[in-house]
């Protein structure tokens, strides 16, 4: 069996909801038969035949080649299985996936990650804003799983996020972890304004102290040996990713807040 | 049979299921695990009287344990899952938890995913500043102590194990029957998945089913009591002058097994011509457990 393999036969104009091409959506049906799903390009009802060339016959690994970050909803609630995409991925990558990979070489828009319970979401490149939140509206980002972002991240990575984990190995942008009800996100390079803004419970590990000094809605609780780090950063050494190769330590000075609100989150940055 | 000059009397011990789990404990240096695996292991040589069984199991390597730290491997033992969990929380909370440096661990999957609780409940002694940590697909909650966090898993692992596993080693004189147990015990520690519940792995006081007082259902297993031998219907020919037994605990019957093979082989080593004469075992005639020991099959 071939990986099932969607070739973008030319650069939309208008943005793909490509939420029905996910594997699980896909089994048991022909290549003819995905060709004729229908799928909405802009206003536009069109065929995934229109859109992308289309061979291979294995829906649990999937290609999509040429991509472009007009294609929306990739991976949408998939359970198992794997994706990998060549290119960029547009909006909503990976919305709802409760399990299986996918790996993006290029860079993702905005709401990578959004509300996934599971699996894993590796971008190699920059993701946008609201990596790992809830939908505008809703309540519960990310529920599970763990994003890994080889890059930067825009703004609101983590809002409204609930479980799981976020691992930035390059910048985070502003309102990093904003509204955060739990879960761990974790930068190993630097954070933009207001970090950790509005956070309920929750863990930011940071690798280096943010360049504009920790928000006044985190009071220090000092520099402290905590015993979980070993164990966070064991699970890291299983990830195909930067965080495996980061020294593992478990010193750290401690900040809790957002103090504007039920101040239980916290900010852990190495010492 | 005879193995060294001493008999092996042609019998069988007799265990009865159990649920068990193990527990590592880890803390800054393999002293501080220590004390407080022997806290958690205390008051638990026998579930008549103590709830539950528990013995440390063996020291870890930092390198075995999940934060990388030196520690301690717990079994621990009870008649059915509600009251290990009980026993577990109980000991969890008043030995390990208020350790020096401490962290708990499951050290061990539940059959069919049946866990316990661990720290689950004792999360509420942090007053709400506790957090709860996903890591590896295990829930981990740190609670805020006054040495810093105390780390511990939600759950652990229930299995079914097997209690009361014995023998008895019948020897011409106290210290020599003592001398025969220590260097069985010292060969048993290094078998995995067992443990020897009673102090310093030795019972000199075992019992039989019953009792003249109405109130006790067991009592001094007189048979194998030297003093008696004139007075009772005596097991111990007139060179027996000191009977103790070792029982053990296990995750199934072959650890069992092998823990009594080489415990028996360790008090025959020593030989009638240090006064060990006969290995027994204490059985009720088959009617308290399914699982039989048969001391020659152990030693064939």
């Amino acid at each position: 069996m071939s990986a099932l393999t969607f070739k973008l036969i030319f650069e939309r104009a208008q943005r793909v909801d490509c939420s029905p091409l996910s594997g699980n959506k896909l089994e048991g049906k022909t290549v003819a038969e995905i060709a004729a799903l229908p799928l909405v390009a802009g206003r536009q009802p069109v065929t995934a035949g229109e859109v992308f060339e289309i061979s291979g016959d294995d829906c649990r690994h999937i290609v999509f080649e040429n991509s472009s970050d007009k294609l929306d909803f990739i991976g949408h609630g998939m359970s198992d299985g794997e994706i990998t995409i060549h290119g960029a991925a547009g909006a909503y990558l990976g919305q709802f996936m409760s399990g299986g990979q996918i790996t993006l070489n290029g860079n993702s828009d905005i709401y990578t990650g959004c509300e996934m319970k599971g699996g894993q979401i590796k971008i190699n490149g920059n993701a946008g804003d609201f990596v790992g939140a809830a939908r505008p509206g809703y309540k519960n980002g990310m529920t599970g799983g763990t994003i890994i972002i080889t890059g930067n991240t825009g703004a609101r990575t983590g809002d409204h996020m609930r479980r799981g984990m976020i691992l930035i190995e390059g910048d985070a942008g502003d309102y990093c972890g904003s509204r955060m009800v739990s879960g761990t996100i974790a930068v190993l390079g630097g954070v933009g304004r207001h970090l950790g803004y509005a956070m309920k419970r929750g863990t930011l590990l940071l690798n280096q102290a943010p360049a504009q000094g920790i928000s006044a809605n985190f009071n220090d609780c000092g520099s402290h040996t905590l015993a979980f780090l070993p164990l966070l950063f064991a699970e890291f050494a299983k990830l195909d990713s930067g965080f495996a190769k980061v020294s593992p330590f478990s010193r750290v000075q401690r900040y809790a807040g957002d103090i504007g609100g039920i101040g239980m989150g916290e900010i852990l940055v190495r010492l | 049979m005879i193995i060294n000059g001493v008999s092996i009397d042609p019998t069988f011990a007799e265990a009865f299921p159990m649920k068990g789990t193990r527990v590592i404990i880890t803390a800054q240096n393999l002293q501080w695990a220590m004390n407080s695996a022997q806290a958690f292991t205390g008051f638990a040589t026998s579930v008549i009287a103590c709830g539950c069984e528990a013995a440390i199991e063996r020291t870890l390597d930092p390198s075995e344990t999940p934060d990388g730290r030196p520690g301690v491997a717990c079994l621990i033992f009870a008649m059915g899952a509600k009251g290990l969990a009980k026993q577990v929380e109980t000991r969890a909370g008043q030995c390990v938890l208020t350790s020096p440096t401490s962290a708990l661990f499951s050290g061990i999957q539940g059959e069919d995913g049946k866990d316990i609780p661990l720290g689950k409940n004792l999360r509420f002694f942090g007053d709400g500043f506790q957090i709860s940590k996903m890591i590896g697909g295990k829930r981990y909650w740190r609670i805020p102590v006054m040495d810093g966090e105390f780390l511990t898993e939600e759950n652990t692992g229930v299995v079914s194990a097997v209690g009361g596993g014995n023998f008895l080693i019948l020897a011409e004189s106290q210290p020599q029957a003592l001398a025969a147990c220590e260097a069985a015990i010292e060969a048993m520690k290094k078998v995995p998945n067992v443990i020897m519940p009673f102090p310093g792995g030795v019972v000199r006081s075992g019992s039989k089913v019953g009792s003249k007082y109405k109130a006790l259902n067991a009592s001094t297993n007189d048979a194998f009591c030297p003093t008696l031998k004139g007075q009772t219907r005596s097991e111990l020919s007139p060179e027996v002058e000191s009977v103790m037994e070792i029982v053990i605990d296990g995750l199934s019957k072959q650890d069992i097994d092998e823990a009594m093979r080489v415990g028996i082989e360790a008090a025959c080593a020593l030989g009638a011509e240090n006064g060990i004469r006969r290995i027994s075992a204490g059985n009720y005639g088959g009617k308290l457990g399914p699982f039989h020991f048969h001391l020659q099959e152990i030693m064939a």
